[in-house]
């Protein structure tokens, strides 16, 4: 493959015929390998030696030139760094800095040489706009091939149309070009601006700010408690779609609030500052996590706005970067004002309370899937209704007089943990005997359940005994029980591991009601925790105690399956095991394991003659319970009336953490070592002055700090932005490291470049459209991305664009690229967060069934990631290696590995997508062509057609011949089955589908 | 042929993920797998590793020295009595005792010596105490940080706010793959019923700035192990085959176009994702157990998700060569009741624990494998709630706390640090976090102060700032 526009140099330029530049050769060593024992920071300062200041290295120490200019001999600092002496040499081979190279050492001796010319970091110099080339058409172009031109490299051609088009769809909305979208030449122009235009413009912007934010749903640390921060949200998808110039989205959400007449928009955007992590940890002190939250605010500051890594000065002076510990304290005290005292949870204040008018539409959206979910339950419901009067007659004539719907067990096997001793009796009862261990487990097992095919629930009995004590429930000293935890375990013969039956609940005909965790409540046997259970009031005439626990999910049983209930005593005390007891079971669902009258069928086998309503309704509920159509149908309606009522509370007034003015001012003092309540000097609100220094520096507040940020005299702040929007184009920034621009953070790429865009956002009132505008119009992003061998050896990376960068789509616009691929997009803006699918558990592993994860019905599940529910402790799944929003990320973070390749291989959003892209297939005239032009944009050539079309051949040879399994690979999702006599050729499709979705090329920005 | 578990193009990280080289040679690093891995390796290896491989079981919520571990047979004439100024020395409290009294509870276990080095283990834990002669007890282990998420954190990523890589991370960035078919970090959380008081967030086992292939995946106790493994109901194996092999081949023909070596990674990620989606499964099917594993690691062994179950398979981990295994059992905050509740969790886990390092004997992995036993802090002399009721518990307490080590080049049958007489602060020898670290990599074969990665300009090693020190008196 050769890249015919190429022009390959045969040796490469090194840096030897240039200049030696101060601030873009000599000062990066210096600052790698010096300034961590000469540097800034006086704690770790060695010598008394500093190399960040002119004055300080030109200086003569004890009559020994430090560096004299011009003069290689007469310079301490060159003997330093070439000796042999290993005690002389710089830096000491034990300081694990690296060692200087031959040709860092070289470039240092042409500096003092040269008269050790002094100079300032670059990008603390304010940007001047550099000239363009004279015959420069395009100012990206003119930079990026002048710098091509100097290599002798030359750019890429123009890349294919259609990727053109999917490349720009990406960058400037995270979605595929619409399929009918025009593909003339010409209208470049106008489909950039139509992108621009676009809501979801404003939503793809507002993820990278949303992971510079650190934007969650939840508090994060201990409890995770939800927030209702998503206002704020929906304001920066606004305030991007306003495209409200940057200097003015900065001041509003760093002092909102203190703007004259401030608008209750301008208080949420300060929300920004909020997002940060809340701790409610019990025991925690509530300054210390405040100072966390003031400490967060900086730093985040640091990075998103200045490239800076200013946390490193919240313990001592920054090693490389002129910021001081005081400068990072000065900082701190814009943001020690606030009106907050450390708490979490709901107790976060300030507060604004705010009503969203994004929820509306949200919840009329859920009101008509949820009025729709009714219709079908009912119908669902008439249906089912329709099989109950023939059961209840087959049912009636079936049932024997008497019968019971609790059977009694006999044990196969009884054993205790610490050696209680068991006899069982004819009834299955089991009476305890021998050694009377302070506390103990009992496993009691039934391999015989006789002709109970499955299992609903189960009972315990307690029986009073004469051996007991006074004839009470037990042996031990006062003869009451206690049981603190109860286990239900199946295993069948000949595998060694058993499994564990969960269950629903339990309920007893009389326990202990106590307050918090203690003994007496039945339901409290099924945690794990030995601290709470069961008991009751013991009687003066002992009496037999029942309780009832109700599974899960009814267990279907087979004849070589055991049953092992185990029966845990393990509380404080101890000495108060259950004396006499039997277990029964019942394979009867719904009232008969969940109360204790007598279950319906035995009332109805007790009856004769006609049936009172009132039993008919209980048994019309028990039987419905074993319809799975209906069930299902009603779930769904259910969860549709759940989400209902929380979009419905969402569309209310909220509380929304935003910042407010604190009436007593705090004073701030310099932390020792960063230690919270380690106060050291007083310091007042300031900004860096070696950044930029503010004349008037009197009772400067947060307005000020957001007025000095976007100052056009701010060095920083329009060159970090520049970049981030570089980075959001092209996948790399022009600073590779978009955090930070101080001295250990790597040099812009294309300087002139950076200044360049720099001054124009300042110039054109901070307008992040125009800046993208010229981007994406560039000759440079539109070239292709195809590579050789040659040019990926002289430039591995594309630091000089002779090619269009190739990167991988970030996960979220993975996610979003299929649903709008399929159509199943939901392009509604803004609203209450929404659950997309994601696998069971997720929630309920980490809080160990606390919190639950139900996904979204209806069409709230398609709505864009945007949107998605962000839960601290457990980040979306689906996002494989997304920013973790716990701190500000501002870096991209891509990998490359099996877990990804799994998640888009059976995420459930992504086989729906394949579902319904399949579906649409099998209408069209040209299935095959038709996902091509919906997942790739463009058509499958011949090979690549053979290969899809062998699969899909194979597909449907084996859904022909299996249509169950079609039924179930066509019914992923919530979408409606597809006919029968059209699945297996949906199910072949859908496999096509996936193989397309998974391509690289779907999901690579080319 | 790549035998790693994430063979992504080393160029990725350079480019993307601001990784500095520091002493590493770059040719080494571009080139593939194996041979990047051992350049990584022989780069950042300083000395012959001891430990192939780390098993770390994680008792979350901060386990009772006083009970388990840390006899004081002298507290018992302080009983009831206030904690001495001289030995709070100011030690700050969580708000939950902070405005109690700091009356005294004696240990409320009995203590024996056992084997030959006549360590002192409680008769909570009589299946560590007959293995004693195996383990190396640290008894003035310290921390920093008095709550449990700081305290977690800083105990599994040298840092005490979320963001820093974890230990198992830096391990398997270090360490590199020796397992086409597994990850190299695997977490085990053991199932438990109650809510619990203490998260385990994934940050625990993160991956922090490192590349995000080096973050721990979590083995989870449900019907798919690692998240999206098993294929969607209704697509038959030789199906899923066929359409991997389908992306294959476009993927090479998109390959050959474009010349992204990123295309090559991803055809080998499928690949590896393909046999993931067998290798799991048969990790966790352990049918061909015999019956002997079950009757060593105890009855709860047979309860898949239970800790015990976990400890069979860490075992089976380190037969399959994974470098990081890391279990957790949660639910050791014991502010009350120690008699049910500390016991409860006693016994989930002493058993299986003790299973585990005479299992490893017995095959020949010990010697080669670390096994670390520990929480992320202490707890108090003091006793929460009323001292002398069976109601009473410990606060946390991050002045001191016991860890066991055995294996993998750590001294066995030792007894290493000590405490005061209130087993309040340490007496010789502390220990801290960082240096637990520091000795664990350089058993590893890393020199912890060397073994960096730079990240915002700055070079980051999993041991910090603070100067930290390799325990040379545990290692053999």
């Amino acid at each position: 493959m050769g890249i015919p526009f190429l022009i390959l140099c045969s040796q490469s330029p090194g840096i030897a015929e240039e200049p030696v530049s101060f601030s873009r050769d000599i000062l990066p060593i210096l600052s790698d390998r010096c300034f961590h024992c000469h540097g800034p920071d006086p704690s770790h300062r060695k010598a008394d030696l500093r190399l960040d200041l002119e004055e300080e290295t030109k200086r003569t120490s004890d009559g020994v030139n430090i560096l004299a200019p011009g003069s290689l001999e007469n310079s301490e600092l060159w003997y330093r760094i070439i000796t042999d002496e290993e005690d002389d040499l710089m830096p000491p081979p034990d300081s694990h800095r690296k060692p200087l190279s031959e040709s860092e050492r070289d470039l240092i001796r042409r500096w003092i040489e040269d008269g050790a010319p002094w100079g300032n970091h670059w990008a603390f110099e304010k940007p001047e706009r550099p000239e363009l080339p004279s015959d420069a058409t395009h100012p990206v172009d003119a930079f990026i091939q002048q710098r091509l031109a100097e290599e002798n490299l030359a750019p890429s051609p123009p890349a294919p149309d259609h990727i053109q088009r999917r490349r720009l769809s990406f960058a400037l909305t995270g979605l595929p070009p619409a399929t009918t979208m025009t593909s003339e030449e010409s209208d470049w122009n106008a489909i950039v601006n139509q992108l621009l235009d676009s809501p979801h413009h404003a939503e793809r912007l507002a993820m990278w700010w949303l992971d510079a934010a650190r934007y969650s749903d939840t508090d994060g640390y201990q409890g995770d408690r939800e927030r209702t921060n998503w206002p704020w949200r929906d304001w920066v998808i606004d305030a991007f779609s306003r495209n409200l110039p940057f200097d003015q989205f900065t001041i509003e959400q760093f002092a909102g609030d203190l703007l004259p007449d401030a608008t209750p928009e301008q208080i949420l955007a300060t929300c920004f500052h909020r997002n940060h992590m809340t701790n409610g940890e019990g025991g925690r002190h509530p300054e210390e996590s405040r100072i966390d939250y003031v400490i967060d605010r900086v730093n985040t500051t640091g990075t998103v706005w200045l490239g800076l890594t200013l946390g490193c000065s919240q313990c001592h002076d920054h090693k490389f970067d002129p910021i001081s510990q005081e400068d990072y304290y000065s900082l701190f005290a814009f943001f020690n004002q606030i009106d907050e005292t450390g708490a979490a949870g709901t107790k976060a204040k300030p507060y604004l309370a705010y009503q969203s008018p994004f929820a509306q539409p949200a919840v009329e959206e859920t009101e008509k899937w949820y009025i729709q979910s009714q219709v079908l339950s009912k119908e669902a419901k008439a249906r089912a209704s329709e099989k109950f009067e023939p059961w209840l007659t087959r049912i009636r004539a079936q049932l024997p007089k008497g019968y019971e719907a609790w059977k009694a067990l006999r044990p196969s096997a009884m054993q205790s943990a610490e050696g209680t001793e068991f006899a069982a009796e004819a009834d299955g009862t089991i009476q305890t005997a021998g050694p009377f261990p302070r506390q103990d487990d009992y496993r009691i097992s039934y391999n015989d359940l006789g002709d109970l095919s499955r299992v609903a629930g189960w009972k315990l009995e307690v029986f009073p005994h004469e051996s007991h004590t006074h004839g009470q429930l037990s042996r031990g000293e006062k003869g009451e029980f206690i049981l603190t935890n109860v286990k239900l375990l199946i295993s069948k013969r000949g595998e060694s591991q058993v499994r564990e039956i969960e269950m629903r609940g339990a309920i007893a005909d009389a326990q202990l009601d106590v307050k918090g965790r203690n003994y007496g409540k039945v339901g409290d046997t099924l945690d794990d925790d030995p601290r709470n259970g069961w008991t009751t009031k013991l009687e003066e005439t002992p009496e037999a105690r029942v309780a009832i626990f109700e599974l899960l999910e009814p267990l279907d049983l087979h004849p070589d399956e055991t049953l092992t209930f185990v029966l845990l005593h393990r509380s404080t005390l101890g000495d108060a095991n259950i004396g006499r007891f039997r277990i029964s079971a019942t394979d009867q669902r719904g009232e008969t394991v969940r109360s204790l009258k007598p279950a319906p069928l035995e009332e109805l086998a007790s009856l004769t003659g006609e049936i009172p309503g009132d039993l008919k309704n209980r048994l019309i509920e028990q039987f419905l319970l074993d319809d799975e159509e209906y069930q299902a149908i009603r779930d769904n309606a259910v969860q549709a009336q759940r989400q209902l009522n929380e979009f419905r509370k969402a569309a209310g007034k909220l509380n929304v953490q935003v910042l407010g003015k604190r009436k007593e001012p705090r004073e701030t003092h310099i932390l020792e070592r960063g230690v919270w309540d380690a106060k050291g000097e007083l310091v007042k609100a300031s900004v860096p002055g070696a950044v930029l220094p503010l004349p008037n520096s009197e009772n400067l507040d947060r307005l000020d700090l957001a007025k000095w940020l976007v100052s056009p005299e701010n060095p920083l702040t329009a060159r970090v932005v520049a970049n981030h929007l570089w980075q959001i184009v092209f996948g790399e920034g022009l600073v590779r490291t978009p955090e930070d621009f101080g001295l250990q953070g790597e040099a812009p790429t294309h300087p002139e470049l950076l200044d360049w865009l720099a001054v124009e956002l300042v110039e054109n009132d901070w307008d992040i459209r125009h800046i993208l505008r010229l981007l994406v119009t560039s000759e440079t992003f539109r070239q292709s991305s195809d590579t050789s061998p040659e040019l990926r050896e002289r430039d591995p990376e594309n630091r000089l664009l002779a090619r269009a960068p190739r990167f991988r789509l970030p996960s979220w616009m993975i996610r979003d690229n299929a649903l709008a691929a399929s159509g199943l997009l939901n392009p509604m803006v803004g609203g209450p967060p929404v659950k997309p699918w994601q696998p069971e558990g997720v929630w309920k592993e980490i809080f160990m069934g606390g919190k639950t994860y139900v996904p979204s019905v209806g069409p709230a599940q398609y709505r864009r990631t945007v949107y998605a529910y962000w839960r601290r402790s457990s980040a979306p799944t689906f996002l494989f290696d997304s920013a973790q929003r716990r701190v500000c990320e501002v870096s991209t973070n891509r990998t490359n590995t099996p877990l990804h390749a799994l998640t888009l291989m059976n995420d459930t959003t992504m086989l729906e997508a394949s579902r319904v892209l399949a579906k649409q297939a099998v209408d069209s005239e040209s299935p095959m062509q038709d996902l091509a032009k919906r997942v790739l944009s463009r058509k499958l050539e011949t090979d690549e057609a053979n290969v899809v079309l062998r699969e899909q051949k194979k597909a449907l040879d084996y859904y022909r011949s299996h249509p169950q399994e079609a039924a179930r690979f066509t019914t992923i999702g919530q979408q409606s089955a597809p006919d029968s006599k059209e699945a297996a050729e949906v199910a072949s499709w859908m496999t096509v589908a996936s193989l397309l979705l998974n391509l690289d090329e779907a999901m690579t920005h080319e | 042929m790549n035998d790693s578990f994430s063979p992504l193009s080393r160029r990725t990280f350079l480019n993307q993920s601001g990784l500095n080289l520091g002493a590493l040679a770059l040719g080494g690093l571009l080139s593939r797998e194996s041979s990047a891995a051992s350049a990584l390796q022989k780069e950042i290896s300083h000395f012959a590793p001891k430990a192939k491989r780390v098993i770390f079981l994680t008792q979350s919520g901060g386990p009772s020295q006083l009970e388990l571990f840390d006899y004081k047979p002298g507290l018992k004439k302080w009983a009831g009595k206030e904690l001495p100024d001289s030995i709070r020395q100011g030690q700050r409290l969580t708000t939950m005792t902070a405005n109690q009294k700091q009356l005294i509870l004696p240990g409320i276990t009995q203590f024996q010596r056992h084997g030959e080095s006549g360590a002192t283990v409680s008769e909570w834990l009589p299946h560590t105490a007959s293995i004693a002669d195996e383990l190396c007890f640290v008894k003035s282990m310290v921390t920093d940080q008095i709550n449990h998420a700081p305290a977690m954190t800083k105990f599994l990523t040298g840092h005490q706010l979320p963001g820093r890589p974890s230990f198992g991370a830096w391990t398997s960035y270090g360490l590199g793959s020796s397992n086409r078919n597994l990850p190299d970090y695997l977490v085990l959380i053991s199932k438990m019923k109650r809510p619990s008081d203490q998260p385990l967030y994934d940050h625990y086992w993160g991956s922090g700035f490192l590349p995000s292939q080096y973050q721990g995946v979590k083995l989870r106790n449900a019907k798919d192990p690692v998240l999206y493994l098993r294929d969607p109901e209704g697509l038959p194996r030789h199906l899923r085959r066929g359409m991997i092999d389908g992306i294959g081949e476009l993927n090479r023909k998109r390959l050959d176009q474009s010349g992204d070596p990123e295309i090559e990674t991803r055809i080998q990620q499928y690949e590896m994702a393909f046999r993931m989606q067998t290798s799991i499964p048969d990790l966790n099917d352990l049918s061909d157990e015999p019956e002997s594993t079950f009757d060593l690691y105890g009855p709860d062994s047979r309860r898949p998700g239970s800790y015990a179950a976990n400890c069979i398979l860490a075992r089976r981990l380190a037969e399959r060569g994974v470098r990081f295994i890391q279990l957790f059992h949660p639910d050791w905050d014991h502010h009350s009741r120690l008699p049910s509740w500390c016991t409860a969790r006693c016994r989930d886990t002493d058993q299986p624990s003790a299973a585990l390092v005479r299992d490893l004997k017995l095959r020949g992995l010990l010697e080669d494998t670390l096994v670390i036993w520990g929480g992320e802090f202490g707890r108090g002399v003091a006793g929460q709630g009323k001292w002398d009721s069976p109601e009473a518990g410990r606060d946390h307490h991050p002045r001191c706390f016991t860890i066991w080590m055995a294996g993998g080049g750590v001294k066995p049958g030792t007894t290493f640090g000590a405490t005061d007489e209130f087993s309040y602060n340490v007496a010789e020898n502390p220990v801290h976090v960082q240096d637990l670290h520091a000795t664990a990599l350089h058993l590893l074969g890393m020199d912890h102060e060397k073994f960096s990665f730079r990240f915002q300009g700055l070079d980051y090693r999993l041991t910090g700032v603070e100067k930290s020190r390799i325990v040379q008196d545990i290692l053999t």
